[in-house]
């Protein structure tokens, strides 16, 4: 009896071992190094190390998918964890990327992050399709300032004052995100806040569950990314949902380039720059200096062959003028 | 020592001493062993309290623990909304796990037959062993839209003019929904330690007791009750402890927002949950990584308060058979 | 009192009335559990498929493409193992070392009353603890560092259920050992722990299965990642983060899968919940009655 337990323990010891030998060697380095082939330059081998804002994550692992059957030599390691943590990992050289689904503030350039962007993504206002109003909100649209009475300053609560008609007393369900996430980040900054925490409504946690409380109160309003809002294979809207328009050129009604009912309008409108920025931004990927080797391969891949995977996946892709200048910054 | 000593053949006398040495050796390192629990404890406290220091010095403890304002952001952290948050969901919990768990005790010692008890058992077990995320993904799948379909609607016909049970937010998510999967989580810890205390007290004393005529349920409630109570409060104590510091399946159903509960129907960020939902921004925004750590260590201290004192009391307790 | 035997005599109702009650809290909390198998296994059940459990990740997965979970598998199967390891390595002796040693010593007292305190201690707060380490070694997320903090989480609950089942050991078998000559540690060694071999057993799996299913303290302590944890400085994927990662996400096809993730993982816990109760079975046969 005692021999089976000591082989149990030897094989369970051994196994332990054996995982601690065979992988690869250096765990303080932040990765195996970026080692490029220099004399075949197809020939790319190594490990790059991810981190980051979930917003972005689904993204990031299908271009290691992609990148890595280009070049099998290459292995990824994905994290999620929020842009916070991937900036945090990209300073402290714990990871070679981070995702940051956010501009970089001053501070982290000062600390020598270097940045490039890769993909945009917005945020877009959502109302129940069961809002007593809808018609009315659908033809008028909401302005930015309307947002900001809303969500920062609290000075707009019924559905009446947002379309301009006082006989309509049904208050305003206004619901934010309490999870630390983007796109509250996004259309904090769009509504007139400083940051998340500046928005009122009440807290959802996690973007389905937003989309779903206010599919189902026909008084709520929220908001939320293109890919939780568009069905992505069949390009409608999610059931249940509509987007009030934002009126942008403040006129006073919405226009047809500022209602979008389907993907494509949105991707559109978003590409071209005719839908704000904030609440539309630019997802960028961070790295503590300027990226060489095999992580800037990575990179300039994605800028180029690696965009062609963004639109089916709910990202909006670069424009080529924005290409180009992300790519000149990489020089 | 043994009694090998009292041998004096010489070969023999070899070996035991020997032997007697290796008693020894293992003797020592085994008790440095021993001194791991203890020291881990102090380790573990030292350490959060280390990284806490940073906002510690910077905001009084009043500050921190009665604050209502939670922007980190812009530097305000108040943690009163989180301690709240925790508390109302643990005492919501509590009120629901502890009267049927005492219940289902006082049956299996005391009523139950060997079969029953034999069934109850891996029944207990199983529902000890499943993992916290499994019970947050039942809360989330089964509580959630049992609270905003059947519970909310009730409530707001027949309990509207209460204020604690009032329908303040039109998910399902919230203080109920967290306080009904806690309840369930901490069932099998409770029923499990007031069974050892039941166990405690002498037969004769029942006996005595039935002997003149009594039923079943007078002696429980005259004799038995009385003894064991303070074993039942230790019970509740540890459920408490343990459902202060349960994270995953809470933070699933309780809805995250820092708002200071008013009605079970609220939606509370319990400091668990704090913890671990912030933990990748930690280090962004200063002081927000000693802040959590911060919460940590108060839980830590809650936890253990709760913990020695209901412990010494059961250790007490059990130890009299 | 009154000693008519009339059985509607308040006293007697009451008795039944609490019967009643104390039945039905019974049929609750067996029902609860019943309630909580039914719903994983009916939501988790159709999206569970073959490529869940032979699969790792492929790049669209997040998005509702292929592939499964196997990094997460594998993951929290190495890392139980080395934690439930590191622990047994300081459980069994402190366990035996309070049996043997101190029985009824103060000292014994306060080392039991600190596992207790461990036990009590939210796996939460270990990871803390277990992350504060992290910073101030300036190690990263890895296998290594979840193994050593499972192991925390594990130790006071192998150690407790250990001492639990060694303090019974009959008194007769270890005396007669000591009488013809054996020391304190060969009687540990060699008679204490094959006695209560299978309660040791039942210990180690029951910490074995908490390990697996314990997500707060792996989850600032190991990371993620899609791959296959090949080194131990490298982080690694576990079961309940993949279960809670997928649950967040805007695809249905994704929460759906975190559902069947969700129901894999409590697959696995029975399985070593019954393992354990059949194998302390199977090795009552090296205990003398």
């Amino acid at each position: 009896m005692r021999k089976l337990t000591l082989c149990l323990f030897s094989l369970l010891t051994i196994a332990s071992l054996a995982l601690g030998a065979c992988g690869p060697a250096g765990g303080s380095a932040s990765s195996s190094g970026p080692e490029a082939g220099a004399s075949d330059p197809g020939a790319l081998s190594g490990t790059i190390s991810v981190s980051g804002a979930f917003a972005l994550y689904p993204m990031m692992t299908v271009w290691a998918e992609e990148f890595s059957r280009l070049h099998p030599g290459v292995q990824f390691d994905v994290q999620g964890g929020g842009a916070g943590k991937g900036m945090t990992d990209a300073i402290a050289g714990a990871v070679d990327i981070g995702m940051i689904s956010r501009s970089i503030k001053p501070e982290e350039e000062a600390q020598g992050i270097f940045w490039v962007s890769v993909t945009k993504d917005a945020v877009f206002p959502i109302i129940s399709e069961k809002n007593p109003v809808a018609d009315g909100v659908m033809a008028k649209g909401i302005t930015q300032e309307v947002f900001n009475k809303i969500y920062v300053t609290g000075e707009i609560v019924t559905w009446g004052q947002v379309i301009g008609d006082p006989s309509v007393t049904d208050e305003i369900h206004v619901f934010t995100r309490s999870d630390a996430a983007g796109a509250a980040e996004q259309w904090a900054k769009y509504s007139g806040g400083k940051a998340q925490e500046d928005l009122l409504g009440v807290g959802v946690n996690g973007e389905p569950p937003m989309v779903d409380t206010v599919m189902k109160d026909p008084l709520g309003i929220g908001y939320g990314n293109l890919n939780s809002i568009f069905d992505l294979s069949g390009g409608g809207l999610v059931p249940g949902i509509l987007i009030p328009p934002i009126d942008i050129n403040g006129n006073g009604q919405a226009d047809a380039d500022e209602t979008y009912t389907v993907k494509e309008d949105a991707f559109g409108a978003v590409a071209t720059g005719k839908y704000p920025s904030p609440p539309a931004r630019f997802e960028n990927l961070a790295t503590k200096g300027k990226p060489t080797g095999l992580v800037l391969a990575f990179i300039q891949w994605i800028l180029t062959d690696g965009q062609q995977y963004l639109e089916a996946a709910g990202y909006v892709p670069l424009t080529a003028e924005q290409q180009a200048e992300s790519l000149a910054k990489l020089k | 020592m043994s009694l090998i000593r009292a041998r004096t053949d010489s070969p023999f006398r070899a070996a035991a001493a020997a032997r007697a040495r290796k008693d020894e050796n293992a003797r020592r390192a085994f008790f440095v062993i021993t001194l791991l629990p203890v020291a881990l404890i102090l380790v573990i406290s030292a350490a959060l309290f280390v990284r806490a220091w940073p906002i510690l010095s910077v905001y009084s403890p009043a500050d921190l623990l009665f604050g209502k304002i939670w922007k980190p952001a812009s530097g305000q952290f108040g943690f009163l909304p989180f301690i709240l948050g925790t508390v109302w969901v643990t005492v919501v919990g509590l009120l629901l796990a502890v009267p049927p768990c005492i219940l289902v005790s006082i049956y299996l010692s005391e009523y139950a037959h060997d079969r029953t008890r034999a069934l109850a058992k891996p029944v207990l077990d199983l529902l000890a062993a499943i993992p916290p995320v499994v019970y947050g993904v039942w809360g989330l799948l089964a509580i959630v839209p049992f609270v905003d379909d059947v519970l909310a609607p009730l409530a707001d016909r027949w309990l509207a003019a209460v204020p604690i049970f009032r329908v303040t937010q039109p998910t399902g998510f919230g203080i109920l929904a967290g306080g009904i999967v806690l309840a369930v989580m901490i069932a099998p810890l409770i029923i499990s330690v007031t069974f050892e205390v039941f166990l405690t007290v002498p037969n004769d004393l029942r006996h005595a007791s039935l002997a003149v005529g009594a039923t079943r349920w007078q002696t429980i409630r005259t004799i038995v009750l009385p003894k064991v109570m303070p074993g039942i409060v230790a019970a509740a104590a540890l459920g408490t402890s343990r459902a202060f510091g349960e994270t995953i399946a809470v933070l699933m159903v309780v809805g995250n927002v820092p708002n200071i509960p008013t009605s079970v129907f609220d939606t509370a960020y319990p400091l668990p949950a704090l913890i671990a939902n912030n933990y990748g921004e930690m280090m962004s925004i200063p002081l927000y990584d000693a802040a959590l750590l911060g919460a940590a260590l108060v839980l830590l201290a809650v936890v253990l308060v709760f913990n020695i004192l209901s412990m010494l009391a059961l250790q007490r307790m059990t130890r009299r058979t | 009192m009154n000693m008519k035997k009339n059985r509607f005599e308040r006293r007697h109702l009451m008795e039944a009335l609490m019967k009643a009650l104390m039945r039905g809290s019974f049929v609750i909390v067996a029902g609860a559990l019943g309630l909580i198998l039914w719903t994983i296994i009916a939501r988790g059940l159709p999206s569970l498929s073959w490529s869940m459990v032979s699969q790792v990740p492929k790049g669209g997965y997040y998005m509702g493409k292929e592939g499964g979970i196997l990094n997460a598998i594998i993951g929290s199967a190495y890392l139980a193992s080395g934690g439930t390891l590191l622990a047994v390595l300081l459980s069994l002796p402190i366990a035996l070392y309070l049996k043997t040693y101190l029985g009824t010593s103060k000292w014994g007292g306060y080392v039991r009353l600190s596992l207790d305190v461990l036990w009590g201690i939210p796996s939460i707060v270990y990871g803390a603890f277990g992350f504060a380490l992290m910073i101030m070694f300036g190690m990263r997320a890895s296998l290594l560092a979840g193994i050593i903090v499972l192991a925390l989480v594990e130790l006071p609950i192998m150690t407790r259920a250990m001492d639990e089942v060694i303090r019974r050991m009959p008194a007769d078998l270890e005396q007669a050992a000591l009488a013809l000559g054996s020391t304190k540690l060969e009687v540990a060694l060699s008679v204490v722990t094959r006695q209560m071999l299978p309660g040791i057993v039942t210990a180690i799996l029951l910490a074995f299965g908490r390990g697996i299913g314990d997500a707060a303290s792996v989850l600032f302590t190991a990371g993620y990642t899609d791959r296959i944890p090949t080194s131990l400085m490298r982080p690694t994927a576990s079961l309940p983060l993949a279960v809670f990662f997928q649950l967040g996400s805007p695809y249905a096809e994704v929460r759906e899968r975190g559902y069947a993730a969700a129901l894999i993982l409590t697959i696995i816990v029975l399985a070593v919940s019954f393992g354990a109760r059949f194998l302390s079975g199977r090795l009552n046969r090296y205990t003398v009655k």
